[in-house]
């Protein structure tokens, strides 16, 4: 009869608890719009090419520095680039990095913030002394100097973003292996013979899940705010390849002559995707009732 | 006693912290091509002098025993010297430093003023339109490119509006910046827009959180009214976090001053590493990164030590 | 005359005083109130036609189990509920109708004509702000007085409420207080404008019992004092027969029965009434100690040390602690907070670590002991701890949580067995089998419980060390809950560590007590001699402390403990 009540029916209470986590979220109007304009820019940027076709590799000299028309909506760049084509060709490279080393830094976070918390003592203090001195050194400084010393390709990139941004989210996931570790079911578990794995697998890491990835949204967005700079300090990809935070660069000039199409776009498309995925962190926290980043 | 004591375990573990900070600066200097040696010598270095150099300076030995020698220049207060300024990194980056605290502190005091006071009200009035007018607006503030922002500052209130010059004060002391506080109000708000988003942020929540304490309640039950609630107790609750919270936004003030200083042209820090960077200096990168870090350390401690005067719990020991 | 035809006599008494008195002599008066709570899942009514008062100088205890709504009943009284409580019905306090009133109306009632004390010291007052100017405020609210008078006032008050050396204590923050000494500022700040009545919910629950005892003295001189109406929520029958003149029973957001206190608590007409009298655990006067039993000890703690932190902040946890508990016996493990109670269990459960002393589980040194052996040798013990909400994993099963234990030590066993053993054990502890599927979430706390029992029983353990198993739960479903632990001791004939702070459950279910006070065992033995006989001070004045839950017994006590006091 058990058997056939546990082969049946679910476990009843995550679902119910997820329901009530996602009612909570889109209840939360920000969060909605944010998720909303996240699957916009992902289909714009990477759907958009199929029906948009624009040639982004090719310079053409007959088009340069052409303002907003019916054959080009939002103009052409110093190179004859479209303006709409190039955002969708830039936003892919913008998305990907941002996605990719968000998720990196997360990753990377969670697993040094977890043993630090689990472990304890002497290895934790060691452990968030590094990540003090992490903190401590400013990301954009680093970046700038690993500018000067080199300039990675897409996949470098992706590895110099996580490797300065995973600081935060080891904060979090040990504060929340902290309070998981001492919850009476892990000491339960401990106290009648249960094994650190078995502990650390089955219970702090599936309690940690909200928590990582509320702290991963939030990491995404700081991420594509990151992949904006590094254009801006020199890092960025080589033409013809293109982000948005390179074409902002490449216009920053040009918006003191009048030419704001070339600003305004990517500009506000960095905004508002940011905005999202902020929100959506935002909306997800209250949700899953975590805590984290204000 | 044990103030005291609490002190000096904080500053122990500051000093921790800078060591591995000094680490990471030796790897990055012994990542840079051609090494520390070409770091001191300068890139017109030929390949005997290099080698005489590594030599005469213990080069050739091991690397924690350099790390030791490398450790030792510091304490001298030797930061090396800059390729293209012939110039000490220790007094170059003592020039700028002043004129980069000036804005930094400046920025950190205005977003703050604007903060605590928008994040109180936001949860005063919690899931109304002026709440929600507010949350979207810092969540734009704080996913604008720090340059990109700028820039449109520029276009308004310099090109358009001819309000602000777009080039902040040029001079070479701090008599000189203050002298012409007009040409610091872009650069400053600028600075500060992130740091408005941020803190009102935790600011409402640390608000929010203590609205629903047992405290409010016993307050309200002595026949305490709203405003006095929230001005006598609830204020000073949740300012502590928040304090306690400035300390690590100190590298993220000194990130937006490289870029503030950068767009304009305001001859601090951020801008003697920007040229530094265009120009691989790497003794000036490596200096700067060194003692940015050191301030931020401090700057932490700072926040830990004031937020002990604040708050009687952290001084005893307890939360 | 029989005793029911008395008691509708006296009703009826009672009913035409209360119609001869106006309305405006009563201080408290609630009429038809119901509440309404709106939540994320809809509409949640939490009491529904209230009615009752408070004349002068009289109390009345509001009692019930949680979720009774009594607290609602409370809050409502001073327009104190959240934002999203909905409130129908008439109060008035002192001849001023709350319910509508603006805020501005009633923060001129509040602290004045009524005020109010909380359940929470520990919470209640304001970290950041010094006592004396706590109080200060509250008079400063309703008194045009300088803030120097206020002051001066506010050292007067807590030196009423029996704060030593008033002056010093006045510039203190809360945290640098004890609970007992925060909860007679709360105390202070509440009777600071000599109100006509007095709102108590739960003041003194998360105290210890003898500070319960001495909370409850102070709020009942200061009653008679002033002459002030009390409404005192609680969920403890001991208090309600210490201090209570009339009680008025809840049940599920309904009053079932009001009456004088004697009526209510001896001759309870109402079902509910009588089953949770008969549940509530009784200090018995009398009795014999049980048989000892023999056998080597199941668990030993020798001379064991724990210090918490370093430098001078460290705490002595446990000083030289020597227990031990032998084959198929009960060891009630009792004191009050900051005893070591929980952190002997917890040492002999091989969590924490001694500083010095030893630990011996069935024979072996557990200290000496690691990995594999280790581990073997603590799958011979179960654990229940207090809270029902952190024990389990809430994103497990029942079922998952259960046969976690079979997981960890019986990796052979297939999957079928290991349900069938799931379902066996939460049949022995009385749950339903088709709990099984569910979330802990959807049970209840005295389910919870169960269910940890179930998981700590799962792998026929030799010893139960048990937390506070009960401290949470209501008094009815403590009671089940108890008699199924002690019910499977019978027959699986584990032994068990029964930490308690309430000295009448471990009367009722331990064959020995151990008391213990500050990390140090003050005297222990067998169960009736200890507790009827005790030989130290610290243990008799402990039982003494214990309200029983018949007034006219406790009055009995309470007079001869006061003779005491003055010899």
């Amino acid at each position: 009869m058990s058997a056939v009540l546990q082969s049946t029916t679910p476990t009843a209470e995550p679902v119910a608890n997820y329901r009530l986590s996602l009612r909570r979220f889109t209840r939360n109007k920000l969060a909605v719009a944010g998720l909303v304009v996240v699957v916009v820019f992902l289909l714009f940027c990477f759907v958009g090419p199929l029906l948009y076709s624009t040639d982004q590799t090719h310079t053409d000299l007959h088009q340069v520095n052409l303002g907003p028309s019916g054959a080009h909506w939002l103009g052409t760049d110093a190179v004859g680039h479209d303006e709409v084509g190039r955002l969708m060709f830039g936003g892919q490279v913008s998305l990907l990095v941002g996605l990719a080393a968000g998720v990196l830094a997360t990753v990377i976070g969670t697993l040094w913030g977890a043993t630090a918390g689990y472990v304890g003592g002497w290895a934790d203090a060691v452990m968030m002394r590094v990540v003090d001195a992490g903190i401590a050194i400013p990301a954009l400084f680093i970046l700038l100097v690993v500018s000067a010393i080199t300039t990675p390709d897409t996949l470098g990139l992706i590895l110099v973003l996580g490797l300065v941004s995973w600081l935060v989210p080891s904060r979090l996931v040990r504060a929340e292996t902290l309070t998981l570790k001492s919850r009476d079911y892990v000491l339960t578990l401990r106290a009648t013979g249960g094994t650190h794995g078995r502990a650390i697998a089955r219970h702090i890491l599936p309690n940690s899940v909200s928590t990582i990835v509320v702290a991963a949204t939030f990491q995404v967005a700081d991420a594509i705010l990151l992949v904006a700079y590094v254009s801006y300090l020199g890092l960025g990809v080589q033409p013809p390849k293109t982000d948005w935070g390179g074409m902002l660069s490449a216009g920053l000039t040009a918006a003191y002559s009048g030419r704001w199409w070339l600003i305004v776009p990517p500009g506000l498309a960095i905004i508002l995707v940011v905005c999202a995925f902020n929100a959506i962190g935002d909306g997800l926290r209250d949700a899953f009732d975590v805590r984290g980043r204000g | 006693m044990e103030t005291l004591l609490y002190l000096l375990r904080r500053a122990l573990q500051a000093l921790v912290v800078i060591l591995i900070v000094t680490v990471v600066v030796f790897c990055l200097l012994h990542a840079l091509p051609g090494g520390p040696a070409r770091g001191i010598l300068g890139p017109q270095a030929t390949a005997q002098q290099i080698a005489a150099f590594n030599h005469e300076q213990g080069l050739d030995r091991s690397l924690p025993v350099q790390y030791v020698y490398y450790l030792r220049t510091l304490l001298h207060g030797d930061l090396g010297t800059s390729y293209t300024l012939n110039e000490g990194v220790s007094q170059l980056i003592g020039q700028r430093l002043p004129k980069t605290l000036v804005l930094t502190v400046l920025s950190a005091l205005v977003g703050l003023l604007l903060a605590i006071p928008l994040g109180m009200w936001q949860a005063v009035r919690r899931n109304k339109p002026a709440d929600y007018v507010i949350t979207t607006l810092s969540f734009v503030a704080y996913s604008t490119p720090v340059y990109f922002l700028g820039l449109i500052l520029v276009l308004v209130f310099t090109q358009t509006l001819h309000w602000f010059p777009s080039q902040a004060p040029q001079g070479d002391t701090l008599a000189q910046v203050f002298a012409d506080p007009v040409a610091l109000v872009l650069p400053v708000v600028t600075g500060a827009a992130s740091m408005v988003a941020v803190f009102s942020r935790y600011m409402r929540a640390a608000t929010l959180e203590n609205l629903s304490e047992d405290y409010v309640r016993t307050a309200r039950a002595g026949g305490s009214r709203q405003g006095a609630i929230l001005f006598r107790h609830v204020f000073r609750n949740s300012l502590t976090p928040v304090i306690a919270m400035l300390g690590y936004y100190v590298p993220v003030l000194f990130g937006g001053a490289l870029v503030v200083e950068q767009l304009f042209n305001y001859p601090g820090m951020g801008l003697l590493f920007w040229s530094a960077a265009q120009s691989s200096d790497y003794p000036v990168l490596l200096g700067c990164v060194l003692v940015i870090s050191v301030a931020t350390v401090v700057g932490t401690l700072l926040a830990d030590v004031v937020q002990r005067v604040v708050d009687p719990r952290v001084k005893a020991g307890r939360t | 005359m029989s005793g029911a035809e008395k008691d509708a006599e006296a009703e009826a008494a009672a009913e035409v005083g209360t119609a001869a008195e106006t309305a405006a002599e009563r201080v408290l008066e609630v009429e038809g109130l119901g509440v309404t709570f709106g939540t994320d899942t809809g509409d949640v009514p939490a009491v529904c036609d209230i009615a009752l008062h408070v004349q002068p100088g009289e109390t009345l205890a509001l009692v019930g189990e949680s979720g009774s709504g009594k607290s609602t009943v409370a809050l409502a009284a001073l327009g104190l509920l959240p934002g999203n409580a909905r409130v129908s019905g008439r109060i008035t306090v002192g001849g001023t109708q709350v319910v509508g009133t603006g805020e501005a109306e009633l923060a001129r009632l509040r602290g004045r004509t009524a005020s109010m004390v909380f359940q929470e010291p520990a919470t209640a007052l304001d970290p950041l702000t010094r006592v004396g100017a706590q109080i200060a405020e509250v008079i400063r609210n309703h008194r045009p007085l300088s803030r120097a008078e206020a002051a001066r006032e506010a050292v007067e008050l807590l030196r009423r409420v029996g704060i030593p050396e008033p002056e010093r204590r006045a510039s203190a923050f809360p945290f640098q207080l004890s609970g007992g000494q925060r909860q007679r500022v709360v105390i202070a700040m509440a009777i600071a404008n000599s109100p006509d009545l007095l709102i108590a919910d739960e003041p003194t629950t998360a105290l210890d019992v003898t500070v319960q005892a001495e909370i409850l003295d102070l709020l009942r001189g200061l009653a008679a004092d002033y002459g002030t109406g009390v409404l005192l929520v609680t969920h403890n029958m001991g208090v309600v027969a210490d201090f209570a003149d009339r009680v008025a029973v809840m049940l599920r957001g309904e009053i079932v029965e009001t009456g004088p206190v004697e009526q209510v608590l001896l001759r309870p007409s109402h079902e509910y009434t009588q089953r949770l009298l008969a549940a509530v655990p009784r200090l018995a006067l009398s009795g014999e100690d049980a048989p000892e039993r023999e056998g080597a000890s199941v668990v030993e703690l020798r001379d064991v040390s724990v210090r918490f932190g370093r430098g001078p902040s460290a705490v002595q946890a446990l000083d030289g602690v020597t227990l031990d508990v032998r084959p198929g016996e009960t060891v009630g493990l009792v004191g009050e907070s900051g005893s070591g109670k929980s952190t002997a269990a917890r040492v002999a459960l091989g969590l924490i670590p001694p500083d010095a002393g030893t630990v011996s589980l069935f024979g072996t040194d557990l200290g000496r002991t690691r990995g594999r052996r280790r581990r073997a040798l603590l799958s011979g013990v179960g654990v229940v701890f207090q809270d029902p909400v952190a024990s389990l994993d809430a994103r497990m099963s029942v079922a998952e949580c259960v046969a976690e234990p079979l997981r960890m030590h019986r990796r052979g066993m297939s999957s079928a067995d290991r349900r069938a053993r799931v379902a066996e054990v939460l049949e022995l502890v009385r749950l339903p089998k088709e709990l099984a599927a569910r979330g802990p979430r959807e049970l209840s706390g005295g389910q919870r419980q169960r269910v940890s029992l179930a998981r700590s029983l799962v792998l026929e353990p030799r010893l139960l060390v048990a937390d506070e198993p009960t401290s949470a739960l209501d008094v009815s479903v403590q009671r089940t809950v108890l008699e199924v632990i002690a019910e499977l001791q019978r027959e699986l004939g584990f032994a068990c560590l029964f930490v308690s702070h309430d000295l009448a459950v471990v009367q009722e279910f331990a064959q020995r007590v151990v008391v213990m006070r500050a990390g140090r065992v003050e005297e222990q033995g067998p169960t009736m001699s200890t507790l009827l006989r005790p030989r130290s001070d610290y243990t008799r004045r402990l039982i003494a402390a214990v309200p029983v839950p018949d007034p006219v017994v406790q009055r009995r006590r309470r007079a001869q403990e006061r003779t005491e006091a003055t010899a």
